[in-house]
């Protein structure tokens, strides 16, 4: 998915980018992008936790291109693909609820298309994805958080005959845990691990092939687990977010693709990332942020090696409680 | 704080053993149906004409022992020691293998299909290797089982399969040992009762012609097949069915019908199918000289040769020549027809209905799937299961399905590399598909020719369903227009061509004493 890259933080990012991923587009991530420094905004999976009553929106653009992809364990290009990119437009809301609870949606508008081969790409709508996060220990510097998360497709998009699908076509549900810690000079760290349970993908035939045959429509999307470490710091006054990070997805099961076969939901798709991102809330534009991020899949199976940018916007403001700010 | 954390990494630790191992995959692998009491037993059926065999006692079959033989008593009570009490995995295959195994072979061989669909992937300097029946193991692997060797391993196996069952029909009715479970009606069974006679054992039968005919077909598997085979084998037994010499008798018919039919697969044309380069050049060349247009593989890197160029020369089933059944030309590019079939694509290429989308794909049948001629087989399985036919009359179906189907693919192949006729991609600038392009030219649309030829072997034997099977065959046309794979007239004349070509396999069922 590529679609899905964005932003909001990275790591909306990466769990909508496991989706995405899946289809051997990863896109990427992005950064966090709602905070600034006394705001606290936030993603699913960072440490960011926006204040009671603060809402921030966000609109995140995120280009993926790969030219090169793993097709089971071997590293190949594809003539009749060339470059594969996936462009996604991703609106993102969170909202501060109490002091220890934020929720974050959002819905990434996907369009995929090679500059080779005759096949034509997609465009639509991903899959929606609906966050709460919750502060469940904080003493000093150090702070864990608990994500619950969802999502299942929002179009009839066709999950089938990868790398061209939107997403990986499936419901899934997610428990992130991460760990945070902040040093008073604005210098931090975080590690978060998540966990994706995913449901059955729908495809346009009855029967398919993977290891043996299928006689059903229906298509078990591998359950996967994503992780992830990040350094960042707070510099310029609370006003320049600087990160870079590593992460990965490993899926549970599944299998590979075969030899000069198309992707699909089932495979088993793994990837390691590195990436890095910047957020910039301009001192005279209250409540005003951008956000800038990129990663570069280092290693893989069954999924593309995606170069990934991401830029957005955020806005964030009181709806509520805003003596707070 | 060490505290806290240890808690937190131990909580993700147990959520993380928790969560692993919940693969289900329990979505259905087979077509799941229940053995069920046979709507005929076709008594007379060793009197039908076979496809191949002089008569249905071309292979020799010697006379069984009588059921008072100390010998024939010796196998009966092994039968009954092995059907008396079946651990759960024996009763898992015997209900598998069912009373029709017909079926599952069939899905086997379909599976099989599937699984060698696959085109070589190219070399690093941008060449293609091609498989070979001689190294079958060396990537890329034999056989690229695409349409034209799936519909012919599906021909041989069905055809091979009819004959051998009108023999043993034969054998059954001429020697009429009984059944053991009326031989002994202590004797436990697990599937139902029929008073067919036992010798020799048609499952066995149909297991060693699936046996030969698939292991010459997919030399990869050959292992894997006759595990299957022996399983299906003591199948019978756990189901207190057949005795041993029952069974044994059944392999050694089976076998030496398949033989006959391998002979004929072995002179058939199909190893000169695969033509070179040079052949395949001239192919083209002549129908640029003649027509002023030919097919080009758009690929990158460009497969230097179409599958199976010669696949029209192929040996046919029912039709006296291939010319008997080849269309009219097709319009030529720049034509008012040609015009409006391309503007047709570029309508339904910019404005797809998700209906359309439904179609295209459900009927796609491409690389890595069991083909068209796969997907009417697995139709073919569920009317007959539906009709509670009984292996031989099954074995009837699939046998002029497809030999109606392996003539449709010889005859479209001869239309498509005689007209040479180019795909839309190639003559419709910046136009792009759903689905990928098949490497071979496009007229007539192969789904087409396959589709209609089924729909009507199948709208024959099945008078009652023949309206549904013609609005599969025309949705399975349609599908290739609306992926931008096939111009409309390659779709609409491979329909007729179909028709055609199962004309004339319906004019041999009319007469083989089965009707």
């Amino acid at each position: 998915m590529a679609g899905r890259t964005s932003l909001f933080i990275f790591q909306l990012t990466r769990t909508m980018k496991i989706k995405q991923f899946a289809r051997m587009f990863p896109a990427m991530a992005l950064w966090c992008v709602c905070a600034w420094p006394q705001l606290s905004a936030q993603t699913p999976s960072d440490a960011i936790m926006m204040a009671n009553g603060q809402f921030c929106a966000a609109l995140l653009y995120t280009h993926d291109t790969w030219d090169e992809y793993w097709e089971g364990t071997l590293k190949r290009d594809n003539g009749n693909i060339g470059v594969l990119t996936r462009q996604s437009v991703m609106p993102m809301l969170a909202l501060g609820i109490g002091e220890r609870i934020n929720v974050i949606g959002a819905l990434p508008w996907v369009r995929t298309a090679a500059s080779a081969g005759q096949v034509a790409g997609a465009q639509g709508l991903q899959d929606w994805g609906l966050w709460v996060k919750a502060k469940v220990f904080e003493r000093g510097p150090l702070s864990a958080y608990g994500v619950l998360g969802a999502g299942a497709p929002a179009s009839r998009y066709l999950p089938d005959y990868a790398p061209f699908n939107l997403g990986l076509g499936a419901p899934e549900l997610s428990l992130r845990g991460i760990a945070a810690y902040q040093h008073s000079s604005g210098l931090y760290g975080r590690a978060h691990w998540a966990y994706h349970f995913r449901g059955q993908a729908t495809i346009e035939r009855d029967y398919y092939y993977t290891t043996h045959g299928y006689y059903t429509d229906q298509v078990e999307v591998p359950d996967a687990v994503t992780y992830g470490v990040v350094a960042g710091a707070w510099l310029l006054n609370e006003s320049l977010k600087v990160e870079a990070g590593y992460d990965g997805m490993i899926s549970q099961w599944g299998h590979d693709i075969r030899r000069q076969d198309v992707g699909f939901p089932s495979n088993r798709m793994i990837f390691t990332r590195i990436g890095g991102g910047l957020q910039y809330h301009p001192p005279r534009l209250k409540g005003l942020g951008f956000v800038l991020s990129g990663n570069y899949v280092l290693a893989g199976r069954n999924v593309g090696q995606s170069t990934t940018l991401t830029g957005g916007l955020l806005y964030q403001f009181s709806l509520w409680n805003n003596h707070q700010q | 704080m060490h505290t806290s954390l240890r808690s937190i990494i131990l909580m993700l630790t147990a959520i993380t053993g928790l969560f692993s191992a919940c693969q289900k995959d329990d979505l259905p692998r087979n077509y799941a149906f229940d053995a069920y009491d046979f709507a005929a037993l076709d008594e007379t059926g060793g009197a039908w004409k076979p496809v191949l065999l002089s008569g249905p006692a071309q292979i020799a079959l010697p006379a069984p022992l009588s059921v008072t033989d100390p010998a024939y008593l010796e196998e009966l009570a092994e039968l009954k020691a092995a059907s008396e009490n079946p651990g759960s995995e024996q009763l898992e295959a015997v209900r598998y293998w069912g009373n029709n195994p017909l079926v599952r072979w069939n899905e086997i061989a379909r599976e099989l299909a599937a699984k060698y669909n696959l085109a070589p992937a190219p070399n690093a300097d941008g060449s293609y290797s091609a498989p070979s029946a001689a190294n079958p193991g060396v990537y890329p692997l034999f056989p690229f089982a695409h349409p034209p060797y799936t519909c012919r391993m599906l021909a041989y196996w069905s055809a091979a399969q009819f004959d051998a069952l009108i023999s043993a029909w034969h054998y059954k009715y001429a020697y009429n040992r009984p059944a053991p479970h009326q031989v002994d009606a202590s004797l436990k069974t697990h599937l139902p009762q029929t008073t067919l006679p036992s010798y020799p054992a048609d499952g066995a039968v149909v297991a060693a012609v699936s046996e030969v005919i698939l292991g010459a077909m997919f030399p990869l598997e050959k292992d894997y097949i006759a595990a299957k085979a022996a399983e299906h084998r003591q199948a019978m037994q756990w189901a207190g069915l057949h005795v041993s010499s029952d069974i044994e008798a059944g392999t050694a018919l089976g076998q030496g019908v398949a033989a006959v039919f391998m002979a004929r697969a072995a002179n058939d044309g199909m190893k000169n199918a695969q033509a070179p380069k040079p052949v395949s050049d001239s192919l083209r060349q002549a129908a640029q000289d003649r027509f002023g247009w030919s097919w080009q593989n758009l690929e990158d890197p460009p497969r230097p040769v179409g599958i199976t160029p010669l696949f029209g020369q192929v040996r046919l089933w029912c039709i006296p020549n291939v010319e008997a059944t080849r269309p009219p030309a097709p319009p030529a590019p720049g034509s008012a027809a040609f015009n409006e079939a391309v503007a047709e694509l570029k309508d339904i290429a910019d404005n797809l209905t998700l209906e359309q989308r439904r179609i295209a794909n459900f009927w796609s049948d491409g690389l890595g799937t069991y083909t068209p001629p796969g997907h009417w087989n697995r139709l073919a399985c569920e009317l007959m299961v539906a009709a509670k036919y009984n292996p031989l009359r099954s074995a009837r179906t699939f046998a002029y399905l497809n030999m109606a189907v392996m003539d449709a693919g010889i005859s479209c192949w001869d239309a498509k590399y005689y007209y040479h006729y180019p795909r839309p991609a190639q003559v419709i600038p910046g136009f792009k598909t759903i689905l990928g392009i098949p490497n071979f030219p496009s007229y007539t649309s192969g789904h087409s020719v396959f589709s209609a030829a089924a729909a009507e072997v199948l709208g024959h034997i099945f008078p009652a369903e023949k309206a549904r099977c013609e609005a599969w065959a025309k949705e399975a046309a349609d599908s290739r227009v609306y992926a931008g794979i096939h111009f409309r007239f390659d779709a609409e004349a491979g329909l007729e061509q179909g028709r055609q070509v199962a004309a004339y396999s319906v004019a041999v069922a009319r007469l083989d004493g089965a009707e």
